[in-house]
């Protein structure tokens, strides 16, 4: 199968490009003063973040569209996103409080942003707990759907929780209004990351829309047989 | 003077290592799903 194929060798390539953020961020842009060597947290945090919250809105969307078109390659893609999106979120959850333990002196605070992404890991954790309990493959996409919609509303709320409410989490200092307040190497290595997380996602998203066309039956394919 | 650098590489080592586990293990567990028949 190309599409497997392909993910695998994307996959591949992403992890030697990870490799490469690693060099670049431990030992080729600067250390933050205030914060010290915790501050290169930062460098895998933020980009698993936006993938995490990304991928929910993905699903999100996929799941309105098949509502629409019933069209299975959809749902197949909805449920790809949502299981490697739970990947990125436990990546975020915890680096968070790695981060947060010498920062903050707490790995953890119920404050809005954490609470949220928690509340985000386990609507995805309960999106595939679903996906797996129901039987029916037709009842089983509608329910997922109506989730994943569930699901991308939340999204906003991580965003902007920062400006709603009192919060220990700093504002975004790269994803906002202004130009980012970042010096340039490290906004470059931030850069960098985020590509090769973008590229994870793509060929996880790859393999496990793969995988997915696998399992099902041929009659189920949807029509994209790669 | 100037304030010191707070010293906690350790945190940044940990956090870089679950990162590539979780990663990894994910690829790893990709790998083998699609290769069951």
């Amino acid at each position: 199968m190309k599409l497997l194929r392909a993910g695998r060798w994307i996959t591949a390539v992403g992890f030697v490009l990870l490799a490469g953020v690693y060099l670049r961020a431990l030992a080729f842009t600067p250390v933050e003063r205030s914060q010290g060597l915790a501050q290169k947290i930062f460098y895998l945090h933020v980009p698993a973040a936006i993938w995490a919250e990304t991928a929910m809105v993905l699903v999100g969307l996929a799941s309105v569209f098949y509502l629409f078109l019933k069209d299975p390659r959809l749902d197949r893609f909805a449920e790809a996103s949502a299981e490697v999106g739970t990947v990125f979120a436990a990546i975020v959850l915890t680096t968070g409080p790695i981060w947060g333990k010498p920062i903050w002196g707490t790995w953890w605070s119920w404050d809005a942003r954490l609470t949220f992404t928690l509340f985000l890991f386990l609507l995805y954790a309960g999106y595939l707990l679903l996906r797996g309990a129901v039987a029916d493959p037709g009842a089983r996409r509608r329910y997922a759907a109506v989730l994943g919609i569930c699901g991308m509303c939340l999204v906003p709320f991580i965003h902007f929780s920062v400006y709603l409410f009192r919060t220990l989490h700093p504002m975004p200092i790269v994803l906002k209004p202004s130009a980012p307040s970042l010096p340039g190497s490290m906004l470059a290595t931030w850069l960098f990351s985020l590509s090769v997380f973008t590229l994870l996602y793509v060929a996880f998203v790859m393999q496990r829309y793969a995988l997915g066309l696998l399992r099902e039956p041929p009659a189920e394919g949807g029509g994209l047989h790669a | 003077m100037p304030d010191a650098v707070p010293q906690n590489a350790g945190f940044m080592v940990a956090a870089y290592i679950t990162t590539a586990v979780i990663l990894v293990a994910y690829a790893v567990t990709l790998y083998r799903r699609t290769l069951k028949p």
